[in-house]
């Protein structure tokens, strides 16, 4: 004990920087690290007479302001459902985009307000009247890995990213992630377009390429990131980003605190 | 060591530290400070900044060898998405941070703990070298120059011109292979009239496949076509309520809600793959130009300035769709001649 040298001023500070550095670099990977984990539902089931009248009741409720009353729209408010068919609404309400809190350039997801059996009597209703592509119930369950990839990279790629997690588009459009959508889902939406997104129907790309495209998505979202943090997946802007800020950074503080303890 | 010094007495006569110093001193540098660290040794002191040192070796040794275990033993090839590999790479990372860092801080902990605290200021140097050396050195070049006698040999020095002659020739021989005339290479691309437009798999493609807001890329039926960089062409069809404002001389460029634009942009190259079929609008993903798909795929943002130029489409006898022609205008980014 008395052999300890005179203390310097600072000294406390010197004591705790390491854990402050620790710290801070903790904080910054763990933020970046914030990945959601994918949920999945079971195939729709079909539906029945009472579906369609419970879900008129729904609709004159919640959605004949902006969609009208024999769903042909509204200018400047909501697009006719005429040939919208089940699977659009299933898509919209069931990712919670619809009913939509407000006006914008896009209606991103959201939580629902309809639960799963009000979502499907809407469906049955808008698909009774209006008709068109109905929910899918029998989505193939084999899809081809390898032919699924071929065609995301050829058809969904340029929008949603290589890896599913979206990207940009104009006047404050997005292509969203991919990463919490459904089989069924992601099904309706090629089947349907909602939004921007341009329709790629059962001609184009068939039931089966469809069931490729949706087993590549699954194992691009089940996939974990062999090289340690996936930093969103978003390639080597992010990656280049964190090299600098973190690792010149945490080189830069530890420069700093050896020159301090000198 | 007995040779005599200039500095003073034989080195043998003076302790290592006086050498030190005269050294030092020697090179401009002054030791204005220096102290050990532990006067008395082997104190409780010492051994403590001596256990630190040893920690951070030791740490060094677990980081090497977790590193080696790791590559021998990690199960690191791919066995689906249960299986531990994904670890591997991080793992490895870890334990060269623990070998590497263990070293680092080790050696820095060493001298700050263990080092004896020393302070020392050095000069800096002149300039030049001094006169004499100056004019020696060029003394000595002048010297050799002189010494070919080559103003006197005629006959070398006129082959020695001829040598690097041909050298420079050698040196700019590659630049003639930029020389080239393109031709017409610009101007066309692989579609011609009766075209059948396919996909990528070679499949083509008749009016009932693609659903209204539809769109798919398509290719010329001829070998490699999938290859070539200006045949790209996106087939779009349309809502049946889109207003399109057709150009003049193209109003039987269409075949119903069906239109066909070069996918290549007009601004670098770039695939134009991104299609908004709700606001009709086509994107390049590489430096964000937007076109107009409603006025004849005309730019409206980004730094394209030429519309994408239109392929002129229609069906067979069999029904699919044909090109009635190769593109009436050059595909892609702008050239040097082109006017």
């Amino acid at each position: 004990m008395t052999q300890r040298p005179e203390p310097r001023p600072g000294g406390r500070f010197r004591r705790f920087s390491g854990l402050i550095v620790i710290g801070l670099a903790l904080t910054t990977v763990g933020g970046l690290y914030s990945l959601a984990s994918p949920s999945r539902d079971a195939a729709q089931a079909t539906s029945a007479p009472e579906d369609v009248a419970e879900g008129k009741k729904l609709y004159d409720k919640s959605c004949i302001s902006c969609h009208g009353r024999n769903l042909q729209g509204v200018s400047d408010r909501g697009p006719s459902l005429i040939g919208a068919g089940g699977a659009a609404v299933d898509f919209q309400v069931g990712t919670g985009r619809m009913p939509a809190a407000r006006q914008e350039a896009q209606i991103g997801r959201k939580k629902p307000v309809f639960d799963d059996k009000q979502t499907r009597q809407l469906a049955a209703y808008v698909q009774a009247v209006g008709g068109g592509p109905d929910i899918p119930t029998a989505i193939p369950s084999d899809g081809d890995l390898a032919q699924g990839g071929r065609l995301f990279r050829g058809n969904c790629a340029s929008c949603h990213n290589f890896a599913g997690k979206g990207g940009a588009l104009s006047s404050g459009k997005y292509a969203p992630s991919l990463d919490k959508a459904t089989p069924t889902q992601i099904y309706e939406a090629m089947l349907t377009g909602p939004q921007n997104m341009p329709v790629f129907g059962d001609n184009q790309i068939s039931p089966q390429e469809k069931a490729d495209i949706i087993t590549y998505i699954d194992s691009l979202n089940s996939e974990k990131d062999p090289g340690g943090f996936g930093l969103g997946r978003l390639g080597p802007v992010p990656e280049g980003l964190a090299g600098w800020i973190i690792g010149i950074g945490a080189l830069m503080i530890a420069t700093l605190w050896i020159g301090v303890r000198s | 060591m007995t040779a005599k010094q200039p500095d003073g007495p034989t080195a043998a006569k003076r302790s290592r530290m006086d050498l030190v110093k005269a050294g030092a001193t020697r090179d401009g540098v002054e030791i204005i400070h220096y102290r050990k660290r532990y006067v008395v040794p082997a104190t409780k002191l010492e051994r403590r900044a001596e256990r630190k040192v040893a920690f951070w070796l030791f740490v060094a040794f677990i980081g090497g060898a977790g590193y080696l275990l790791t590559t021998i033993f990690w199960p690191w090839e791919f066995k689906g998405d249960t299986g531990l590999n994904y670890l591997f790479t991080p793992l490895l990372g870890i334990f060269m941070t623990l070998g590497l860092g263990g070293l680092g801080i080790a050696v820095i902990g060493y001298g700050k703990w263990l080092l004896p605290d020393e302070e020392s200021v050095q000069q800096r140097h002149g300039g030049p070298s001094d006169e004499f050396e100056r004019e020696a050195t060029a003394a000595t070049l002048l010297e050799m120059a002189s010494a070919t006698e080559l103003p006197r040999r005629k006959l070398i020095k006129r082959t020695l011109g001829l040598s690097i002659l041909g050298l420079v020739a050698l040196a700019l021989a590659p630049l003639g292979g930029l020389i080239k005339k393109p031709g017409r290479a610009l101007y066309t691309t692989p579609w011609k009239a009766g075209s059948r437009l396919v996909r990528e798999d070679g499949t083509p493609i008749k009016p009932a496949d693609l659903k209204p807001g539809g769109f798919e890329t398509v290719y010329p039926d001829v070998p490699h076509a999938v290859l070539a960089s200006d045949a790209p062409t996106l087939l779009l069809r349309l809502r049946p309520d889109a207003a399109v404002n057709v150009r003049k001389g193209r109003e039987d460029y269409h075949y119903g809600d069906y239109y066909a634009y070069s996918k290549v942009c007009t601004h670098a190259g770039c695939p134009v793959g991104l299609f908004e079929q709700q606001t009709n609008r086509l994107l390049c993903p590489c430096h964000q130009s937007q076109f107009e798909v409603l006025d004849g795929c005309r730019p409206v943002f980004g730094p394209a300035s030429r519309s994408l130029p239109q392929l002129s489409i229609d069906v067979d006898e069999e029904g699919y769709f044909i090109a009635r022609g190769d593109y009436t205008e050059p595909v892609g980014p702008a050239f040097w001649e082109r006017g």
